[in-house]
């Protein structure tokens, strides 16, 4: 072995070592122990884990008891998904698949610990369909008034208007806090390919009607409420 | 005899074959409008579905900049022709110079479900249109 190589692998041990060292003492033990929590907790009775879609008319999608998982991985950001799984908040203004009944909330919780782990196995769950970095992750005014105006996505989302109040339709889940909670990359996928992810939804299918341009500076727009801007 | 029992027997089955064939598309235009237009449009078509008037389900938020088309109300929608409803499910309500919180269907629902709800909201309306 080269001095090159036996220095390489000794920073390797360093690097195990001390990997190992901060999960000892933070309880954090990834996304097997992760899996188990979930499978405990019988979070699966409601959420789906395993892809692809199979939804094929309304009836299916009013037997689902939760929003599906199995692209959770491309969906979430790992900071969100860590503190909401520990402290969930409403995020549907209406009770899942309901137009009529006000959401009540009352999510199960997890500790911060638990927390940690089952949101490192919810992020090993991908699709395969998105790629990373395409979408830049920002506002800009005709991204915004395609939002508003144009498209008219703020019929059935609500975002954010001034420091607090919310404006906006109801039926889609909120967006005021999406540059927290979901991934660029995804909400371009989501818009491009709606069958893929969720066959059956209340929102119309846009693919074919936005632009690609559009449509990215419409992820990015989306992917960008509720951050503090830099 | 038989032959008249056999004929009596055969206009059933056209009644039958009418009515099912009337039930079916009203049916499942009826489907389509719950599931996508309500939530805008009401729950009985009268213009107060949630997102529309989000207080009305104890939410705490701002009406619908525009009210959503009452497709209860003849006299509103004695105004509209059925190709002018075709087009504004289809392309949006922008395609016919109304507000763009009418969104486009054309790549969610058919040509022939268009059509159906078009026949589906004359009978909301209980009008014929211009
Ligand atoms: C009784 C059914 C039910 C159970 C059990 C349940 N969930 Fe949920 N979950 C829901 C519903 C409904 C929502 C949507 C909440 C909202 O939008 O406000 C949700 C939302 C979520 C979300 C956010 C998903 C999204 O797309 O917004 C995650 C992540 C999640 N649940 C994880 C879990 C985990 C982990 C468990 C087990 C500890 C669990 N859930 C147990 C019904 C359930
Ligand atoms: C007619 C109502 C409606 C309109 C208009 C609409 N949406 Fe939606 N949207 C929904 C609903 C309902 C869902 C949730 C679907 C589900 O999971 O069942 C949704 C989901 C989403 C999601 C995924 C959110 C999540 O957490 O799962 C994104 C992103 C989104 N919409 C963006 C948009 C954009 C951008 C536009 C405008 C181009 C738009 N929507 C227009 C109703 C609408
Ligand atoms: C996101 C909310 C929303 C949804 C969903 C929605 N509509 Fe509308 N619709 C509106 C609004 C708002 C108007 C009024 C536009 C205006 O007057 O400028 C309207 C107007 C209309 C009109 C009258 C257009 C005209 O020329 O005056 C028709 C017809 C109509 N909608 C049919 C439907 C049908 C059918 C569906 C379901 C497939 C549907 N809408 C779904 C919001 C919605």
């Amino acid at each position: 072995m080269s001095s090159e190589g036996a220095r390489k692998l000794i920073v390797f041990c360093i690097a195990l070592g001390v990997s190992i060292g901060i999960t000892a003492t933070t309880g954090f033990a990834g996304p097997k122990e992760g899996k188990a929590i979930f499978e405990k907790q019988n979070c699966g009775k409601c959420h789906q884990t395993q892809g692809p879609a199979k939804e094929k008319t309304f009836e299916d999608q009013m037997k689902k008891k939760g929003p599906e998982l199995w692209y959770a991985g491309d969906k979430f950001r790992k900071e969100w998904l860590e503190e909401w799984l520990a402290n969930p908040t409403i995020i549907r203004h209406l009770k899942y698949n309901s137009i009529t009944e006000k959401s009540k909330g009352g999510h199960p919780s997890l500790s911060n610990a638990q927390a940690k782990d089952v949101a490192a196995y919810l992020l090993t769950l991908k699709s395969g369909a998105v790629k990373e970095g395409v979408v830049k992750e920002k506002s800009s005014p005709r991204a915004k008034l395609n939002f508003k105006k144009k498209y008219g996505c703020i019929g059935c989302h609500t975002i954010k208007k001034g420091k607090k109040k919310k404006i906006g339709g109801v039926t889609g889940p909120d967006l005021s806090e999406a540059g927290k909670r979901l991934k660029g990359d995804w909400v371009y996928m989501y818009l491009k390919k709606p069958k893929l992810f969720k066959p059956i939804k209340r929102m119309p299918v846009f693919a074919g009607i936005i632009n690609d341009a559009e449509m990215k500076a419409l992820a990015g727009f989306v992917a960008s409420q509720g951050r503090k801007k830099k | 005899m038989k032959k008249r029992a056999l004929l009596l027997a055969f206009s059933f089955l056209l009644l039958f074959v009418f009515t099912g064939g009337y039930q079916v598309w009203a049916t499942m235009a009826k489907e389509n409008y719950d599931w996508y237009c309500t939530q805008c449009h009401g729950l009985k078509g009268t213009g107060d579905g949630p997102n529309s008037r989000p207080s009305k389900y104890d939410i705490k938020q701002p009406d619908m900049s525009v009210t959503p088309r009452n497709h209860r109300s003849a006299e509103d929608m004695n105004k509209l022709s059925d190709e002018d409803m075709r087009l504004a499910i289809k392309d949006g309500g922008k395609a016919v110079s109304k507000s763009a919180l009418m969104p486009p269907f054309g790549k969610t629902l058919t040509d022939k479900e268009i059509e159906d709800l078009v026949k589906y909201l004359r009978k909301l309306c209980n009008c014929k249109g211009k």
